[in-house]
Order: C-alpha cells, then structure tokens, then sequence
C-alpha cells in the first residue's frame, strides 16, 4: 500500500528563466534572445513558462506550495505587465506558501514605477536589481543599458513599494578605480538596499568583452586589483551592518536570499525555461518520470538552450546524475560557500575530512563548533578547495 | 598493405637489368609523393591498396610528412627498350639527424634522382644530400618537381641546380608527384643514367646492411644490398663489425610487403630474416660475409651510431615509470640509435636520460612514446654530452647537468661542434650573422649559390644549435632559411653550470649548463620566463638563478589571491563544477616540485631564452 505521504512532492523552489533581454551585456554568456528575435509574442511566451510550470504538477508530484519563487534571465522586467501576469499564474495554479520568498530580477532600464506597482501586487516580495556599478564609464564597458541615474530611480521604486531590494555589483572591470568602486559600493548602501551581491568579473570566452580583452583594447582584469575591491567592500558594507553570509552576498539580518540559500544547502529546486537549471532527488526525478539509473542518488537537468525545445511543456532537457557520494562531496562543496560552513556529519558522509584538514595546513579552512568554514584568507580562494573537495579522496 | 606482383620474379636478375637508387630531396620537396607515383605507374601496389606515402609507415611519419626509417621497394619496369628492368628504390630519411642512415643507403645504390622543388630551389638539404651522393661517387640525375604548381619555376631552378652544385641540368626530368607527369620519364632517366651494379658473383658473398627493424614474430629482420656473391635460406652467415654468426631464416624482396625469393644475388637489394632476438647485434652499415671462409674486408663507412643529443624523460604520473621503460624498451627494438639509461631526479622521481641523434629524433620519439604507449611525459631541456677534463688528470663524459663535477676540480671542459651550412637569400645575411653571434657560432666562409642563394659557414657549438637556433633562424629570416650541419669534434669551452632555485630549493631538473659569458643574460631572462610559466601559488614562490651558490638573478611569484567563482545563475551548480574539474586537470598535467606546482614548459623554458 502506498500512501500519499509517500509520493514525492513538488520541490518548494522554483526557477524560471525568461530568456529575453533588450541587448546583450559585453560580458554575459547566458542565453537570451532579443525581441526582434523572439518568433513569438510576449504573452506567448509567459503562456509557455507557465505551461512548463504546470507540467510538473501534472507529473504525479504531490503538489505543495513554494516557499521561493525566482523569475531570472535574461531580463523578466522586459516582459512588462506580463511579468506579473507570470506571477500571479504561477501563484495561482501551483500556489506560493504564506511568506514565502518571490524574487524578479530586473534591469533598471525595463523597470519603472507602474511596473514595480504591478509586481508588488501580483505578489513579488523582493527585486533583485542589475545595477552592476553607479559609474557610467563602467556602464558602457559592459555594455549595459542603463546610466548610474536611471539605476538610482529603479531602485526608489522598489523601496517605495516596500519591496526587498538587492542590488549587483561588478569589480574588477577594465578601467573601474577603486575610487568608482567603492563610490558604488556606497551608492547601494544609500538606496536602502537589505541584499547587496559583489562579483568579480569573469571573463567567459566568446563573449564580446572577452574578445576586447584578447584583442588588446582592455586590459585582462587584475585578480589582485579584483581580490582588493572585494576585501574592502567587504569592510564599507560590514561598517553600513551587512553581514557576509556567503562568498558574494551579503544581507542586513534576515534579508538573507532564501532562493539562493537553496542551491547551496542541497534543496530540490526545479527550473523552467530555456537555459533553466533545476535539481531533483532520484526518488522525485523518478516519480516524475525520468529514467534514472540505480546507483544515482541526485539529479541535475538543464533546459534546452533555444526557444522552441526549450519551451515546450515537456522541454528537451540534459541530465546528469549523482551517487550519493558525489551529491555528499556537492554538498560540501557548496556548503563551503557560505559562512557559516558545513557540519561535520556532512563532511564525514562525504569522506572528505582528509582533504579538509589538508586546507587547514594552509590556513584556506578552519574547524570549529563541529562546522567545517573558508577562513578569511580561504574566502576568495575558495576554488583551491571546492576542486579538491569534489575530486574527493 | 598487398602488393600485386605483375611480372614474375626470375630467381635472380642479370645485374646489367638491375638498377639501385635512391630519391634524396630537402624536406618537403616532395620525395615520398613522388615515389609513392612510381609505384603506381609500376603497378606495384594495385591503385586500391595505394595510399599517400606508402613507404612513410609510421603515423608521425605521414602526419609530419618525414621520412624517418629507410625503406627498400623493388618495382618492375618495362624501359622504352623493350626490357623489364628491376629497379631497388630506397628511400631515406630526408633529415640531417640521420645523415649517418642517409650515406648507407646511399652507399647501396648507384644513384640517385636528387629532388628540387620547382617553387623553393635549391635548399641546404639539397646540397648536403648532394654533396652526400657525390662523396659516395654516386651518378646523380636531377629531377624538378611540382612543376604543376603557380609559382613553379623550373628555368630558375635548372640554373640553381647548374651553378650551386655544379651538377648538369640541361636534362633534368621535369615531373609533377601530385599529377603523375614526367613519373615515367624519370623511370627512364633511372635506366639510361643510373650504371648497373658491378659485382663477382663468384666471390664470397659481401652485403651491405643499410637498415634493420624487428619483427616480434621473426626477430631482427636486416636490409641488405648484395655486392658480391649471393645469399639464400639455409646459409650460415658472419656480421663484421659484431662478428656475429647465424642461420638466414630467409631473403626476399619488398613490394613492399615482403616475398621470399630462393636467392639475392650480385647487386639485389632485399631482406634478410636472421632470427636473432637482439638488434644492437645487426648494425646499420655492416657487412654480411659467409660465417666460414667468408671476407675479412668489411665495406667502408661502418661507424656506430652515437647519440648527440640528450634529455631527462619523466612520466608525469610516477606510476607509469615501468611502462615508460617498457616502452623505450620496445621503440628501440626499431631504432637501435636509442639509448637510454635511469635518472633520478629530486624534482621529478625516477626517469630515464635518453639519448638522441638530434632534435627531430628526440621530438619523434617522445610523441611516439606519448601516443603510441598512452604515456604522459615530462622532458627536461635537451643537453649535449660534455667532456670534463679533471685537475687530477682524469677525464670523463657527462651528458646531464646533475653529473657536471664540482668547479673546483674541473681544469677544463670541451663540447661538440659543429660545421653549419646556411643557405638564404642575400636579404637575409645580417640577420643570419646577428643570430650566430648569439650562439657562439665563429663565421668561416661565404659563397654565392646564384643570385638569388648565399651559403655560409659557420662554427658552432652543438649546445648552441639546439637552443632554439632553427626556430630562430627561421623566423628571422622569414622562412626562407635552410640548414645543414655535420659534428667536427669538440673543443674548449668555457663552461659553467646554472642552477635554479625555486622557494630557495635548488630543482635539479632545471638546471644547465652554460657558457661563462651568457651565464649571466641566460639566467636573468630564464628567471623572467619562469615567472610567466609558474602559476601564482597560494604562497610566494621566489625564483633564484646561481652559479656555484651565488644568484645572480632573482624573480617572484606573487601568492595567489583570488579564485573563485562568484556568480552563480540561476542555479547552475553543474556548469561550476566542470570549471573546477577542469582547473583540476590543469594542476595535474603539471609537476608538483616541493609543493610547487610546475608546468611542464617550464623544464623547456631555457629554450625559448631568445624569443
């Protein structure tokens, strides 16, 4: 007999990704397409996210309501109202739990008053706001689409909406001083932002900026000058009450991303859209549907990177398996990331205790309170221990 | 690979209907396409089994297009005459590595079609090679080729030909390898100018080995070109130089599969299966006698082959160290001028120091280890063998830097050299002069090939040459250079050895030695190269050069301080993961020395001192 409790349940995270954006960024390697490009209308494509979404309830998943909602791109604020409508269908038909976490990202230029207006009232509780740097020299070496001021209007509309407000911010980029940086560094204090996320630039190969880099026209970013800017927005955000909660995100208290903590605690989340990631227990996977090999213990699927087999409701997807090892040693992996570390149960399961004490020599990790973290000097370092980690013993 | 016999083979052929030659051409010139047509219009290989190069049978030796073993084919072909004649090509290695290989095979022949490219001239190849035939009183017929090409220019080339080697071209064969013209004019040029062996069929019998390979079935297997006399299954026979005496297991000819005949005869080119186990028995250039009443005259030009140059080669894996041995083991069961002995690094573990003929075998070699053996190798900076002259009288020969005796008991060192031919157009004199003086290379003679080619001579240190010269040489004077060298002995040189420190640990593996007046340049610009090669560690990483305990140049390696992956998209956890694998597979592709983690550039960075 089975019971229904025993059905897996529809995981609480959800992602989706809306593959759209107004023109691509110099440094971004994601897919999206432009709207000139899109084969379909706007409120077609809203139609196919949330007919994707829906296919999962339909897979024989016990339904549960999410705890996080995470509309990300591309660039969802380009869906305009539809962004909304996005929200308020998803909320409808698979349901969000009272409390829950619901993000949109958004790029300044595609986010106005009436915009945000609507969202908050379709249910979104938090904006993640792509500013990535308050100087416009900067701006238009990444080639965004904004200037510092329309940055600065975007993010008074999601306060005054009473929104959470999180803001990116990019180091490292050919020609930022440090002066810029830590101007806009400051400048995402003053907006009254709780989240503010700090990434140093990669350079991903065939991108515009990577092809500028190889050509000569910039210079290839300086990791010491990168690991410099980092350490002291580090110190300005601790100072403005910020706490570093993990490699790149800090958080007022409580303003901690729930969605993202997802990812990096092994929480089941599941991805809709093209280019959309999602993860699955072998048991759930199963349950609904995929072929899953015996010995796996966790599943990865990424969503086809094109508009027409990436949003069908049964999208072409590629899959990946885990044992339950490799997901321990993910786990690490991933766990490390954030501050507050691992437990060492964790660690022990993973058979990684050896390598973790290997780092302590070399003053990257450190043990204490039965949780394994990155010390300070391991905090941007961290790929030193994260490869190791997942090679295992 | 079948051969479809058209003619019958008579059981030994009358030496006037034989002819022995061979093709020697510069590299690229086209020799093993050309020969590859010959065996095509002689229908000795059926067109479906023909493929490019069919004598090249190494993979190295068709993806590089080189020659690197001797082959011996023998082809049917009906003259304008109206006669069949048997005509033996041999085909040899075009490199000047092997120029001892290249004069025995020569000295198998009675001539040689000397291939020139109608495009490129006369090249510094071509002149040794020439110079090579001529030596061995060989009749040379000259052959333009690639005739079919734009650029073509054979008029040019004739007068090249006339006026920088003095050999008469009014009547070179023109032919294009890639069509097929002009194929059967030089088989004709074989048969009206190539003389017919002479040799007393009488006589005991006398045969020249001018190569040998190892079969796994059938042991040392030897090609021989009879001078006197006759060999067939049964005999017992006698080898000179190693006095060795076995059973022939059989003799036959390449088509180039092997086929048993009853007998090879005065002037026949075939094999020879000796059964023997142990290759360093059957050496290049020996005479094969009857074991009794057989000739004590052996045929001119034996020498044992030595290696002229050395490297330390390492498995980056140290478990891989038996199959390393194993492998070396096998490759010289083929290529006898491989030699090879254990060297223990502290920086590297347990490795062989190899001995080479020269740059190319040494490149050949280690890629035929790493692919035909799956094996993942770290060589160490070629070195040349040095000989050390001691305060207390005695004397000795080192060829690794580890072995270079303490300074204070050295009175003197010596070091190979070199005669180097150049030839270039005269645009580039100054830049081929301004590049000797860098290598130690005393200038001796200048001549003018034509208008358009210059040949000069120089004196250099062997050290020198392979530090980069050829690249160098090619790259200054565009491309246009070429380069012919032979050894003429050694010579003094003020020598010292270069350490190299890392973390303040000497690495054995990197040090070198060096003339006292570049010591200091080499050492400083070494530092700078290494600096860029070593990645950023977690801690600093200080870079020292020494001579005898004192730096003389210094650099760091700054700790790393930042890796990591920030961003993560939309939950993308496994496109993370594969960046870190792949950082992962990077770190062990290098060498950890003392917790340092090296590339394997490194240990060549002294190579590249000149860029």
């Amino acid at each position: 007999m089975t019971s229904a409790s025993d059905i897996p349940a529809l995981p609480e995270h959800l992602y989706v990704h809306v593959p759209l954006c107004r023109t691509k960024c110099a440094y971004c390697d994601f897919f999206s397409v432009a709207e000139a490009d899109l084969p379909l209308c706007v409120d077609a494509l809203t139609g196919a996210l949330v007919g994707q979404t829906l296919a999962w309830a339909q897979r024989g998943l016990a339904l549960r309501p999410l705890q996080t909602l995470y509309i990300g791109g591309g660039t969802p604020t380009m869906l305009g109202p539809a962004l909304a409508g996005l929200v308020d269908a998803l909320a409808t038909h698979i349901g969000v739990a009272t409390g829950a976490e619901v993000t949109v990202e958004a790029k300044p230029d595609s986010l106005d008053d009436a915009l945000v207006a609507l969202l908050a009232e379709a249910g979104v509780t938090r904006v993640s706001l792509g500013v990535q740097s308050f100087h416009d020299d900067v701006l238009r070496t990444l080639g965004r689409a904004h200037d510092a001021t329309r940055a600065i209007a975007a993010a008074r509309s999601v306060r005054k909406w009473n929104l959470d407000l999180s803001i990116d911010l990019m180091c490292g980029i050919p020609g930022q001083s440090m002066g810029s940086w830590l101007a806009s560094v400051e400048h995402a204090i003053a907006t009254g932002a709780g989240h503010v996320s700090v990434y140093p630039l990669s350079l991903e190969s065939g991108t515009p900026l990577a092809a500028e880099v190889l050509l000569g026209r910039f210079a290839e970013p300086d990791p010491d000058i990168a690991a410099d800017m980092m350490i002291a927005a580090g110190e300005i955000l601790a100072a403005a009450g910020f706490e570093r909660y993990e490699v790149a995100n800090y958080a007022k208290p409580g303003a901690q991303s729930r969605h993202n903590t997802a990812y990096w605690t092994g929480k089941e989340y599941l991805g809709a859209g093209p280019g959309a990631h999602g993860m699955l227990s072998a048991t759930t996977a199963r349950a609904s549907g995929f072929v899953v090999p015996e010995s796996a213990a966790r599943v990865r699927y990424a969503i086809a990177c094109e508009l027409e087999r990436g949003l069908q409701s049964v999208p072409r997807v590629e899959v990946e398996t885990l044992t339950a090892e490799e997901a321990a040693r993910e786990d690490v992996m991933l766990g490390l990331r954030l501050t507050r570390g691992v437990d060492v149960v964790l660690v022990e399961g993973a058979r990684v205790g050896g390598v973790l004490e290997h780092f302590v020599g070399t003053g990257l990790v450190e043990r204490a309170d039965d949780r394994w973290r990155l010390t300070e000097r391991g905090w941007l370092l961290g790929n030193e221990v994260f490869g190791d980690v997942w090679a295992g013993e | 690979m079948s051969g479809t016999p058209c003619y019958p083979y008579p059981p030994m052929t009358d030496p006037t209907l034989i002819r022995n030659f061979s093709i020697i051409a510069h590299i690229d010139h086209g020799k093993s396409t050309l020969a590859d047509r010959m065996l095509e219009v002689t229908h000795t290989i059926a067109d479906r089994d023909m493929m490019e190069q069919v004598l090249d049978s190494m993979d190295i030796e068709r993806e590089r297009g080189i020659t690197i073993k001797a082959q011996a084919v023998r082809l049917y072909y009906e003259a304008s005459d109206g006669q069949t004649y048997q005509l033996n090509l041999i085909d040899t290695p075009g490199h000047v590595d092997f120029t001892y290989e290249v004069s025995r095979s020569l000295a198998a022949c009675e001539g040689v079609l000397l291939v020139v490219d109608a495009t490129q001239g006369v090249e510094a190849q071509t002149v040794a090679n020439a110079q090579l035939a001529m030596n061995a009183h060989l009749e040379i017929v000259p052959l333009i080729n690639k005739i079919d090409l734009p650029a073509a220019d054979p008029e040019r080339v004739r007068r090249e030909i006339e006026e920088g080697l003095a050999i008469p071209a009014d009547e070179a064969v023109l032919t294009s390898g890639k069509t097929g013209e002009g194929v059967h004019d030089a088989l004709e040029a074989v048969v009206r100018y190539i003389p017919a062996p002479a040799g007393d069929p009488d006589a005991p019998l006398k045969a020249l080995i001018f190569d040998s390979y190892f079969d796994a079935y059938r042991g040392v297997v030897a090609l021989i070109r009879v001078v006197d006399g006759s060999v067939s299954k049964g005999m017992k026979v006698r080898m000179l130089a190693t006095q060795t005496v076995t059973d022939v297991e059989e003799v036959g000819v390449r088509r180039p599969a092997n086929v048993p005949v009853d007998e090879l005869g005065v002037g026949e080119v075939g094999y020879l299966i000796t059964g023997l186990k142990d290759p360093s028995l059957v050496k290049v250039g020996d005479t094969v006698t009857l074991a009794k009443h057989g000739t004590v005259d052996p045929l001119p030009g034996y020498r044992e082959v030595k290696p002229m140059v050395y490297t330390g080669l390492f498995p980056i894996d140290g478990d891989q160290y038996p199959e390393l041995r194993d492998a070396l083991d096998k490759l010289q069961l083929n290529d006898p001028a491989l030699i090879y002995d254990p060297e223990s690094s502290h920086a590297l573990g347990f490795g062989f120091r190899v001995g080479f003929l020269g740059l190319l075998h040494m490149e050949v070699v280690k890629e035929r280890l790493e692919r035909e053996f799956d094996l993942d190798l770290l060589a160490t900076a070629p070195s040349v063998e040095y000989h050390v002259f001691k305060t207390n009288g005695t004397s000795e020969f080192i060829h690794s830097p580890q072995d270079m005796p303490d300074p204070g008991t050295i009175d003197h060192m010596e070091e190979p050299y070199l005669k180097v031919t150049v030839l270039v157009p005269p645009a580039y004199i100054g830049a081929v002069m301004e590049l000797a003086e860098e290598h130690r290379a005393s200038f001796k003679d200048m001549q003018y090939l034509s208008k358009t080619t210059v040949e000069l001579h120089y004196e250099m240190p062997l050290s020198e040459l392979i530090m980069d010269y050829f690249d160098q040489l090619k790259s200054r004077t565009k491309g246009y250079a070429s380069l012919d060298y032979e050894y003429i002995g050694y010579r003094p040189g003020d020598l010292v050895k270069l350490d190299v420190l890392l973390a303040n640990k000497p690495v054995d593996a990197l040090s070198f030695i060096v003339h006292k007046d570049k010591a200091y340049a080499r050492g400083k610009i070494l530092t700078e190269k290494l600096r860029e090669i070593i990645p950023r560690q977690l801690f600093e990483v200080p870079i020292q050069a020494a001579i005898g305990g004192r730096i003389i140049a210094r650099e760091t390696v700054k700790a790393k301080r930042k890796d990591v992956l920030a961003k993560c998209y939309g939950g993308d956890i496994t496109r993370k993961r594969k960046l870190l694998e792949k950082q992962k597979k990077g770190k062990k592709r290098m060498k950890n020395v003392g917790n340092i983690e090296v590339p394997q550039e490194a240990f060549m960075a002294i190579l590249k001192v000149d860029d």
